[in-house]
């Protein structure tokens, strides 16, 4: 089982401040280990955000997005208690997700 | 009466519970409700040039409304910290490309009314390489680009 995501949220004034970190290998399929077997391919191919379960952000990532990604966004009017989710699916298929409220910094 | 208010009460609760563990779960398939389709085969392409067509930016316009924080000289090209910002007024979409990575298209990520056009991320490079951003507002696409100097590169051996 993989690592929990780290999500953190912060309200200043208005604009909501997150960044989440999602523990992932994020193998491009590209590498060899030392014995010269190809890694296969892990990687995660989309993200989503929701504020209150409206999608604001939407990702599509590459191989070439480092591993344990980490990522910060900005969203507007929004307010501390406001319900913040994380959810990501890689290219095997697998997901995760997490949830977390917004907190005036 | 009181008995069949309190049912109904508890059924309606009870399954939008349902739906919002089927949500927080990650049974339902995330990025289901924003309008732009992301093209997957743009992320399969092996140069710069295909890549941008495929996104649909080939004739992107130079922008100075879009800015980009990078290391001029990265040690670990398996770790390069960039930011990115875009002015543009109705930017819903950025894009990030590193023109010598064997997958030059790196992410992409739609802003929907209430984000922020902006991010922080982290990406690999195999070797040194321009870094090139693609801002898209109301079906017009503007770009920007940077030379990124890696020491080491990030993409394995």
């Amino acid at each position: 089982m993989s690592d929990p995501i780290k999500l953190r949220a912060t309200v200043k004034g208005s604009t909501g401040e997150v960044r989440v970190l999602i523990p992932h290998p994020m193998e491009s399929g590209l590498r060899h280990t030392p014995s010269g077997q190809l890694v296969p391919a892990k990687h995660i191919t989309s993200v989503v955000l929701n504020l209150n379960g409206r999608p604001l952000i939407e990702g599509a990532l590459g191989s070439a997005v480092s591993a344990n990604p980490l990522f910060a966004f900005q969203l507007e009017g929004v307010k501390a208690g406001d319900r913040l989710t994380v959810a990501w699916q890689d290219n095997t298929g697998q997901r995760g997700n997490a949830e977390t409220v917004f907190l005036a910094a | 009466m009181k008995h069949l208010a309190r049912r109904n009460f508890l059924q309606v609760f009870g399954s939008s519970t349902a739906l919002s563990m089927l949500v927080g779960s990650g049974l339902l398939k995330p990025g289901m409700a924003l309008a732009i389709e992301f093209n997957r085969n743009a992320f399969e392409a092996r140069t710069a040039a295909d890549a941008l067509r495929l996104i649909g930016a080939a004739g992107a316009e130079t922008s100075p409304d879009i800015l980009l924080k990078a290391p001029e000289i990265a040690e670990n090209g398996a770790v390069v910290p960039i930011e990115v910002t875009s002015r543009i007024p109705g930017t819903t979409r950025l894009s990030v490309l590193v023109d010598n990575n064997p997958y030059p298209l790196a992410l992409q990520f739609n802003f929907a009314a209430g984000a922020i056009p902006t991010f922080q991320a982290k990406l690999k490079m195999a070797e040194t390489s321009r870094l090139r951003v693609v801002a898209s507002a109301a079906g017009r696409h503007y770009t920007l680009f940077r030379e990124v100097k890696v020491t080491v590169g990030g993409c394995g051996e």
